[in-house]
């Protein structure tokens, strides 16, 4: 029987084959039913981190060109608003000119038409009162000199005063 | 239960290698370490398929979670290999290599690592223990053990023995298969350019052959050795430590004295454990990544170059 030895350092056989057997039949279990797991998990992890690292490539590249081309529009449009502010100030100004001008002519005619008016109607009173004056006038010199003047001499009385007048405005 | 019971109990009587060599199997001629060691591989099969499991992609239902490990202990071993993949290997081996013998090299590598963390945990002990407390009564001689599994199999040279006679047999496969027997022996001969080279080169060739010829069994003994050793080195430590109990008793002192070594020693001995578990990783680590050298050692010389440039690069 194979004995054991207390020196630390003696060799035995059935150790050494036991160990060699035992590895030998760790490692094909381990071959055959773990590595490949294991490396296939490893693999496929490392396959989708690639791919999404991949894939945040391409969306950091797409956003950067959104990002440009975004900017640019935003340049585009700010210069856009500053054209349009600027000629819907100018507009604003040829609107305003032209909104004073046109009340200033407005106003001129208005006032032009007013004084015509004030004109006309200052002369019509004149003339109302010229004619009432005259009739007023042949009804006193018609009882100062006692006598009924016929509607038509009265009539013409008042028309040669009232000519004789206006010759003596004009 | 005794203070000296208990100290009897977790470290031997006499002297502490004693304690930590191979032992058989009450009347059997099987060896504690082969019981450790099949159910070590037992252990390691069943965590690595677990592990296996959550590192694999999971159903498309759980959405982008399904990519991530499902466990910590996934995610625990699946750092340990993507580092020792990436950092470690690749550098040495490059890619080819690598993905060639990636599976051995992990293989060995937990492989060694279960057997030393094993190896600190104290199963023969505790089994001793229990079978003491339970009136059971072996008749057992010092070469003989009542445990069934637990020991430090790593502190056996019979073990690291053939672990490293395992990397021999994979490293000259390696050699036979990349550089053929004609590229095989000029390697031995150190190298194409020194074989083909001028006549008076020649007379060098007989010493490195000698010298790698005898390399080429001194670099698996080496790695025996060196696991053989670092095992039994800090075993011997910590069962010196828990020892100091005993040998108070058997010096007679007091109580107060015994308890106060006991406890001294036992915190220690704590310390010195975690020194032992990191010794335990490095360990594993080294022999597998000494293998790894070995193996890229027998590349085509191209490659090997290219690889070694790449090592350097990266580092």
């Amino acid at each position: 029987m194979l004995l054991a030895s207390a020196d630390p350092m003696a060799f035995n056989w059935l150790p050494f084959v036991t160990t060699i057997v035992v590895f030998g039949i760790v490692f094909f279990v381990l071959a055959f039913s773990v590595w490949p797991k294991i490396d296939k998990g490893l693999d496929e992890r490392s396959q989708k981190i690639l791919h999404e690292i991949e894939s945040a490539e391409a969306a950091r590249v797409t956003a950067a060109a959104k990002q440009k081309e975004f900017e640019q529009k935003l340049a585009e449009g700010l210069e856009q608003s500053a054209r349009m502010i600027r000629e819907a100030k100018a507009e604003a100004v040829r609107l305003g000119d032209e909104i004073r001008a046109r009340s200033e002519a407005d106003l001129s005619e208005r006032a032009r038409r007013a004084a015509e008016e004030i004109d006309g109607a200052r002369r019509l009173a004149v003339s109302e009162l010229e004619a009432h004056a005259a009739a007023l006038a042949v009804a006193i010199a018609g009882r100062i000199l006692q006598r009924e003047l016929k509607p038509a001499d009265n009539q013409r009385i008042v028309e040669e005063s009232l000519a004789g007048m206006s010759a003596k405005r004009g | 239960m005794s203070v000296h019971m208990v100290t009897n109990l977790l470290a031997s009587e006499g002297d502490p290698i004693s304690h930590l060599v191979d032992k058989n199997m009450g009347d059997t001629p099987l060896m504690l370490s082969m019981a450790t060691m099949v159910v070590s591989a037992g252990v390691i099969c069943w965590l690595l398929a677990r592990a296996a499991k959550a590192i694999a992609t999971g159903p498309a239902s759980i959405g982008n979670r399904r990519y991530l490990p499902a466990t910590k202990f996934g995610a625990v071993v699946e750092v340990m290999i993507l580092y020792l993949r990436d950092q470690m290997l690749v550098p040495v081996m490059g890619e080819r290599l690598t993905k060639k013998y990636l599976g051995f090299l992990l293989s060995l590598f937990f492989f060694i690592l279960i057997l030393n963390i094993v190896g600190l945990v104290p199963f023969v002990e505790v089994q001793e223990l229990v079978a003491y407390l339970r009136g059971q009564n072996y008749d057992l001689q010092e070469h003989q053990t009542a445990a069934i599994f637990g020991g430090a199999a790593t502190a056996s040279i019979s073990v690291t023995a053939g672990l490293a006679c395992v990397t021999f047999v994979v490293v000259q496969v390696q050699g036979f298969r990349e550089l053929g027997i004609k590229g095989w022996l000029e390697h031995l001969c150190g190298g194409h350019e020194l074989v083909h080279g001028s006549i008076f080169l020649w007379l060098v060739i007989p010493i490195i052959f000698a010298v790698e010829f005898l390399g080429l069994f001194i670099k698996p003994a080496a790695l025996a050795i060196r696991l053989f050793a670092n095992m039994v080195a800090g075993h011997t430590l910590l069962l010196t430590l828990t020892m100091f109990g005993t040998m108070a008793v058997k010096a007679g002192l007091g109580m107060f004295a015994v308890t106060s070594i006991t406890l001294v020693s036992g915190v220690g001995a704590i310390l010195i454990t975690f020194l032992e578990v990191f010794v335990a990783l490095l360990q594993a680590f080294i022999f597998m990544f000494l293998s790894s050298v070995f193996i890229s050692l027998m590349a085509h010389e191209e490659d090997a170059s290219e690889e070694h440039g790449e090592a350097a690069h990266a580092h």
